[in-house]
């Protein structure tokens, strides 16, 4: 129920997302651990976002925030061929003091009317959770989450609407043209 | 006083004076006045003497004599306007109007007119006398012989002169002082070619009495004189005294007209002049010899003799023209001022002597500083110039002018869009050797250096130039410049000397002498020296410092040295690498050891590879039989050398994929198998598209040899078994783009080994292979393969590693990334936002280092391409 009337008010929904957000762990609440294991995250992550610059993929992309290399936006643009095509997400990304031994927390920060993602843009995805790998990074977790639009998994909903209407793709179309809002600066 | 004090008597005895002594006054006053106007103006009538006499004793008794001075002199003045002065100046009318003045018909026209005014001059003194004898006899008479005899003549002669040069003054035309520069003028050439004559007749004798001339030259004139006089022959002095007797008597009666100081004015521009003249004639567009001596010689044997000459003849006259230097006009003020008054002859020609040669120095300096360009153009060709103006500089001091002109001349003839780097560099470095000569502690050079440095870092190509001239010693470079003298790298082994030098120091350890030393040896800096830039000691002349100042920094280009060698080790076909070990050894005494280190693996590398290489075809040689049974296609290992690099310390290297011919491959592949059985566990990994080939093509009627790149190679061996090829099937064959291909090919159609045409469709190039010697002839036959040949042949080929600005445009396509990835984050961003995140997360190698001035023509290039959008200071992504 919860979930329908987030999205029965979505501009509503969206807003009440920010603070939630600024609940979840942000710059304030990470700051660059100044232990020997930071400088090896850093430049870890230094590498990835040279390697995400660098790779060309279309359609995801983040970048740092101004002065924190542990919390990033990400992008990303729904695939051709699904009901996303043609919309932009938004995301936030935040890498934990040990990353890449734990995932980063990553969120929808545009409201997304997707079955696994829920009103304040918490993301259900294994490979964030228990089956992270330090193998990932913040490119393979984008290209996840750009293909988890597209192949939702509808067993375990985060929004029942959502999973329910699955099914019915041109009434999903609709509803996702009638809730997106496009991520402004 | 004494006007006043008698006039002030006749005032007080006028009451007293009885009729007969008025009658008697007026009477003896008209006949004063009578014969007064009979003597000047009869011509040479002095027979009415006695009764003027009478008369003026007579005046003189009734205490008038004041009145029969003022009387007489006003009449004289009257009569020498009329009769002199007009007279003089009607000779000169004629040639006011003309500029042009017949040189023998000045000389006449002034000799007459002197003489004509001379003589009335002459004849009014003899009146002038006159009174003096009436006056001083009646005083005589009075005071008994008690009076000073002389007095009246002192005091009236004076006044005449006076009177005489007031009235000239008065009426003086302006033409007349260049009249008098037109005589003096064509007098001192006149003696100047007897003089010159004389030298070629006997220069033997001349240069002997030159040398004890300049020995003494401090010596007194007279001195001088004699060993002249010894000298010279006899006959050639004797005419050069009647002519310097003839401008002598010119000069004396000029003076006597109080024309002194217009007379020396003019006698001395006159010298001028012709001391100029002789400069420029000496000293010329020949920049190949030392001129200042000759110039020196000259003004000993012309002008000083001359004005020796003169002044002795004028001897007499000498102290009267210190009397008379109170009248000096003012338009006479530049020369005289320097000589007011001849005292004793020997000085006034010493200043002479050291006011003409300063003039000489100066002329030449001016003439050397306005052709300095050409000058440095030359150089070492023209060193003597170079030490000419040098002497001059030190005698004159005026090296702001040298500065000035200079810089001026650079910015007007080399700092051009169309001058050569190259050319830019030698002539800066000309420059700096040349000034270096000039000025050892290197003031000017830093104030003449300044605009081409600033100029050269606006240059792309300076670091490329730079690194060609540091490591091209005296090979090709020298047929370029025709002077080896350019050379950087001879610089750098002066350097490795003065280290070597400095070594020595350092074995006996003589810091405190040295100190002593260097504190003995203390000089100020010159005047011009800019305070801020720190005292000389710290601005030693270091030309490859000063070159690689322009550049800012050391890592670039030791960045581009590395990428040079890359490209020459790479092009190598033997192992000798010693002019590259030479050459990196001397950078090292430079750059420092550290800075070099990736050079130096590379160089090992090479040496290594010579090493690996000969193992490699060692451990093949029963092999290689074994290879050779199995067909004739395959080749004997013999002929592959390897270059087996570092690829980490070593430039990025082209990617270019190839196909090579398969013969080849199977050699490469056999080649790489063994350097794997004996090195493991590290493997070859072929870049087939570099390194050099020499091949021979062999046709029905001739043999040709080439050395090429292996994509040369590649596709001329594709006409091996095929005479002709589409160019699409050709590049697929030899695995390359169709547009490289293209290029590459120009190679052997422009040798005429290969013909072109249009193939069916008109995209298709169809080649053919040329079997007749066809079109060779035109290329002059020199197809032997000479090395040479083909790199110019190749000019459009591919460098085998990146350059330098090749980097440069990647470093931009990563920035051109990152902007991008944020912007597609973060929506709009202003310029400095972009600037500090780019600081901030872009510390790939290299980092991000460029100034935000040079992010802004970035980004405002990515707008122009579309990329980005501007609006109100933020950046946006184009959609």
């Amino acid at each position: 129920m919860a979930a329908v009337n987030g999205f029965s008010e979505t501009g509503h929904g969206y807003q009440t997302n920010t603070p939630v957000t600024a609940a979840a762990p942000t710059k304030q609440s990470l700051p660059p651990a100044k232990t020997v294991d930071s400088q090896s995250v850093l430049k870890r992550l230094q590498s990835e976002l040279m390697a995400l610059m660098m790779s060309g993929d279309s359609g995801i992309s983040a970048f740092p925030e101004e002065d924190n290399i542990f919390c990033w936006k990400g992008t990303i643009i729904g695939s051709k061929d699904t009901v996303f095509e043609g919309t932009e997400y938004r995301l936030s990304l935040s890498f934990p003091n040990d990353y890449p031994f734990k995932p980063p927390k990553v969120k929808f920060e545009t409201g997304c009317f997707h079955p696994n993602v829920d009103v304040y843009g918490n993301i259900c995805l294994d490979i964030l959770q228990d089956k992270w790998s330090s193998a990932y990074d913040v490119r393979t977790v984008l290209i996840s989450i750009q293909s988890l639009l597209g192949e939702p998994n509808i067993s375990s909903p985060l929004n029942t609407q959502a999973a329910q209407l699955w099914n019915n793709q041109e009434e999903y179309r609709k509803m996702v043209e009638k809730l997106y809002k496009a991520p402004t600066a | 006083m004494e006007d006043w004090s008698s006039s002030a008597c006749n005032l007080g005895i006028l009451d007293t004076l009885s009729n007969d002594a008025v009658q008697e006054i007026v009477e003896s006053y008209n006949g004063f006045c009578a014969a007064t106007e009979t003597l000047l103006c009869g011509a040479g009538d002095l027979s009415v003497g006695s009764e003027f006499v009478a008369d003026v004793q007579s005046l003189c008794k009734h205490g008038l004599e004041s009145l029969v001075r003022d009387h007489f002199l006003r009449a004289l003045e009257e009569t020498f306007e009329k009769n002199g002065a007009f007279k003089f100046w009607r000779h000169f009318e004629a040639y006011g109007k003309f500029s042009e003045i017949g040189d023998e018909e000045v000389q006449e026209v002034l000799c007459k007119a002197l003489e004509e005014i001379s003589m009335e001059k002459q004849y009014q003194e003899k009146c002038l006398l006159m009174l003096v004898h009436a006056l001083q006899s009646y005083k005589e008479n009075i005071s008994e012989g008690r009076h000073n005899s002389d007095a009246e003549r002192v005091y009236l002669f004076p006044k005449y002169q006076l009177l005489v040069s007031s009235v000239l003054m008065a009426t003086l035309p302006p033409h007349f002082p260049e009249i008098l520069n037109w005589y003096f003028k064509g007098r001192l050439e006149e003696l100047s070619t007897i003089m010159s004559g004389e030298l070629n007749d006997d220069g033997e004798i001349q240069d002997k009495a030159e040398i004890s001339l300049n020995e003494k030259s401090k010596v007194s004139y007279r001195v001088g004189q004699m060993e002249i006089d010894e000298c010279y022959h006899q006959g050639m002095l004797s005419e050069n005294n009647k002519l310097v007797k003839n401008i002598g008597k010119v000069v004396r009666d000029l003076r006597s007209l109080g024309f002194t100081s217009m007379t020396e004015d003019a006698y001395a521009s006159a010298i001028f002049l012709l001391l100029k003249a002789k400069v420029h004639e000496l000293a010329g567009d020949d920049y190949r010899n030392s001129v200042l001596e000759s110039i020196k010689q000259w003004i000993q044997a012309v002008p000083l003799q001359f004005l020796h000459a003169l002044l002795v003849y004028l001897g007499d006259s000498i102290s009267y023209d210190s009397v008379s230097s109170g009248l000096k006009s003012p338009l006479a003020s530049r020369p005289s001022s320097f000589y007011p008054g001849i005292n004793t002859p020997s000085e006034g020609l010493v200043r002479w002597k050291l006011r003409l040669e300063y003039f000489a120095y100066e002329t030449l300096q001016d003439l050397r500083i306005a052709k300095l360009f050409e000058i440095i153009v030359d150089y070492p060709d023209s060193s003597p110039a170079i030490e000419d103006l040098k002497q001059c500089l030190e005698y004159t001091g005026q090296h702001s002018k040298l500065v000035e002109s200079f810089i001026s001349a650079l910015r007007y003839r080399l700092l051009t869009a169309g001058a050569s780097t190259n050319d830019i560099l030698h002539q800066y470095v000309s420059t700096i050797k040349a000034l270096r000569t000039i000025d050892p502690a290197g003031v000017f050079l830093e104030a003449v250096g300044e605009p081409i440095r600033d100029y050269l870092r606006g240059r792309k190509d300076t670091i490329k130039c730079i690194v060609t001239m540091l490591t091209d010693g005296t090979g090709g470079n020298s047929n370029l410049s025709g002077n080896t003298g350019d050379s950087l790298l001879e610089e750098l082994n002066r350097d490795e000397e003065n280290q070597e030098n400095i070594g020595l120091d350092d074995d006996f350890n003589t810091d405190d002498k040295q100190a002593w030393i260097n504190a003995q040896h203390w000089e100020p800096d010159p005047v011009e020296a800019d305070p801020l830039k720190g005292s000389r000691n710290r601005r030693k002349v270091d030309i490859l410092g000063m070159i690689v100042g322009i550049i800012g920094s050391k890592d670039q280009l030791v960045n581009e040295y590395r990428v040079m060698l890359a490209e020459k080790l790479l092009n190598k076909s033997d192992y000798d690498i010693d002019t590259e070990i030479r050459t990196l050894e001397l950078l090292k005494i430079h750059f420092g050891e550290s800075s070099m280190q990736k050079c130096e693996i590379m160089l090992n590398d090479l040496i290594d590879s010579k090493r690996t290489n000969t193992n490699v075809k060692a451990t093949i040689n029963q092999p290689s039989q074994r290879g050779a049974e199995l067909g004739d296609t395959a080749l004997p290992m013999d002929i592959l050398n390897a270059t087996i690099i570092s690829s980490n310390f070593w430039p990025p290297i082209q990617e270019e994929s190839l196909v090579v011919p398969q013969p080849v491959e199977q050699l490469l592949s056999d080649y790489a198998k063994r350097f794997n059985e004996i090195k493991i566990p590290r493997k070859l990994l072929w870049k087939k598209n570099l390194g050099a080939v020499k091949l021979e093509l062999q046709f029905e009627d001739r043999q040709v040899q080439f050395t090429v790149a292996p994509i040369h190679a590649a596709i001329i061996m594709q006409f091996q078994g095929q005479a002709s090829w589409t160019s699409k099937n050709l590049a697929a064959a030899i695995g390359v783009p169709i547009d490289v291909l293209n290029r590459r090919i120009n190679f052997w159609t422009s040798k005429g080994i290969l013909a072109e045409s249009l193939g069916e469709d008109s995209n298709e190039h169809l080649f053919t292979l040329v079997e007749g010697i066809v079109d060779t002839s035109k290329n002059g036959g020199g197809n032997s393969g000479s090395r040479e040949d083909i790199l110019i042949g190749d000019e459009e080929g591919e460098q085998s590693t990146a350059s330098v600005e090749d980097q440069l445009r990647k470093e931009m396509t990563v920035y051109e990334k990152f902007i991008v990835g944020m912007l597609t984050n973060f929506g709009s961003m202003a310029l400095d936002r972009i600037h500090n995140t780019l600081k901030m997360f872009c510390i790939a190698d290299p980092p991000y280092d460029k100034t935000i001035q040079q992010l802004q023509s970035f980004l405002s290039g990515l707008v122009s391409e579309e990329k980005l959008e501007l609006r109100d200071g933020m950046y946006f992504l184009k959609k």
